[in-house]
């Protein structure tokens, strides 16, 4: 490193190796919030250059990942900041976790038990996120599809872990929300569910098999049946 | 022994991980033993794993790289 705090031979290929190898992740997330690639490249690269030029502040071993992240999203901010209404974004996370259950039980009394085990739903899902708003939007990426935990997602957004965590809460229902309406759309109702209906209208109540795929994120198949 | 609502409302927080020891025991417990509570659980979990698999492929192109490398470079000889 050089006395200006500008890299120097040494440092520009450890910037080389420790961040730009993470440009398809910066990119990923960049789109995820811009929704759109040429703002995203325009986005990525500007953190990049932030980045350059910051190098000299980031600790050897740490996340370089989360600290690009935290670049990238500051970045898109300031691009945004001019035509960026403030959005009421006060939500309960208790309130969004129990508002879940009801999603939940509609959707498996509606013989969509088996929703996400389906292997064509990756598009709609894809299509649901870039729906959101963007709060909830970068939560959900943050914690749910790049593996962030919700202190590091706070860090990367700078904003305390409940504010995180109401805004992954009501992202994730606003998806189930979303999916649920795309399943009844494309009738995914299963067969179980047909059965139940054709015996609810003979006068008998049947339940609906429960099978829903395992792997979560940060769950492995090697777990029980109750681990996360 | 936690109730169900209780256990209901850290459901996500067990699913990701992100309570104490004791009160991941306690929702565990809770949902090994709760007919109502355990397919919630299998319904959360299920939808966690397809957002997670739904990680996409986009890849930064190579003409950014290159943008990318050539602006390092411009920026490296400017300030050096």
């Amino acid at each position: 490193m050089s006395d200006s705090g500008i890299p120097d031979g040494t440092s520009d290929e450890r910037f080389t190796q420790e961040a730009l190898a993470w440009v398809d992740d910066v990119y990923r997330f960049a789109c995820s919030m811009t929704r759109d690639e040429a703002d995203a490249d325009d986005i990525v690269q500007e953190t990049y250059l932030r980045a350059y030029r910051s190098w000299h502040t980031f600790q050897p071993g740490s996340d370089c990942r989360r600290w690009l992240f935290t670049i990238c999203r500051n970045v898109f901010l300031r691009v945004r900041e001019r035509e960026r209404r403030k959005m009421d974004v006060a939500t309960d996370a208790e309130f969004e976790a129990l508002a879940a259950l009801h999603t939940a039980t509609r959707a498996r009394q509606g013989g969509y038990e088996d929703l996400f085990a389906r292997l064509d739903l990756g598009p709609a899902i894809e299509q649901a996120i870039a729906a959101l708003p963007v709060v909830f939007r970068m939560a959900v990426v943050l914690v749910d599809v790049e593996g962030q935990s919700y202190e590091e997602a706070a860090a990367i957004q700078g904003v305390p872990i409940g504010t995180i965590r109401s805004r992954l809460f009501r992202g994730r229902r606003l998806l189930q929300e979303a999916l649920l309406m795309h399943a009844c759309d494309a009738g995914f109702a299963t067969a179980a569910e047909v059965r139940a209906r054709s015996d609810r209208s003979g006068g008998t109540l049947m339940s609906a098999n429960l099978h829903t795929q395992t792997g979560a994120k940060r769950h492995s198949n090697s777990h029980s049946a109750l681990d996360p | 022994m936690i109730d169900c609502e209780e256990a209901m409302r850290q459901l996500w927080d067990y699913l990701d991980d992100e309570l104490t020891e004791q009160k991941m025991a306690a929702i565990r417990e809770h949902l090994a033993v709760c007919q109502q509570c355990y397919p919630q659980f299998d319904f959360e979990r299920a939808f966690l794993g397809a957002i997670a698999s739904a990680r996409c492929n986009q890849r930064a192109s190579g003409a950014l790289r290159m943008r990318i490398r050539a602006m390092l470079r411009e920026v490296g000889s400017a300030e050096a």
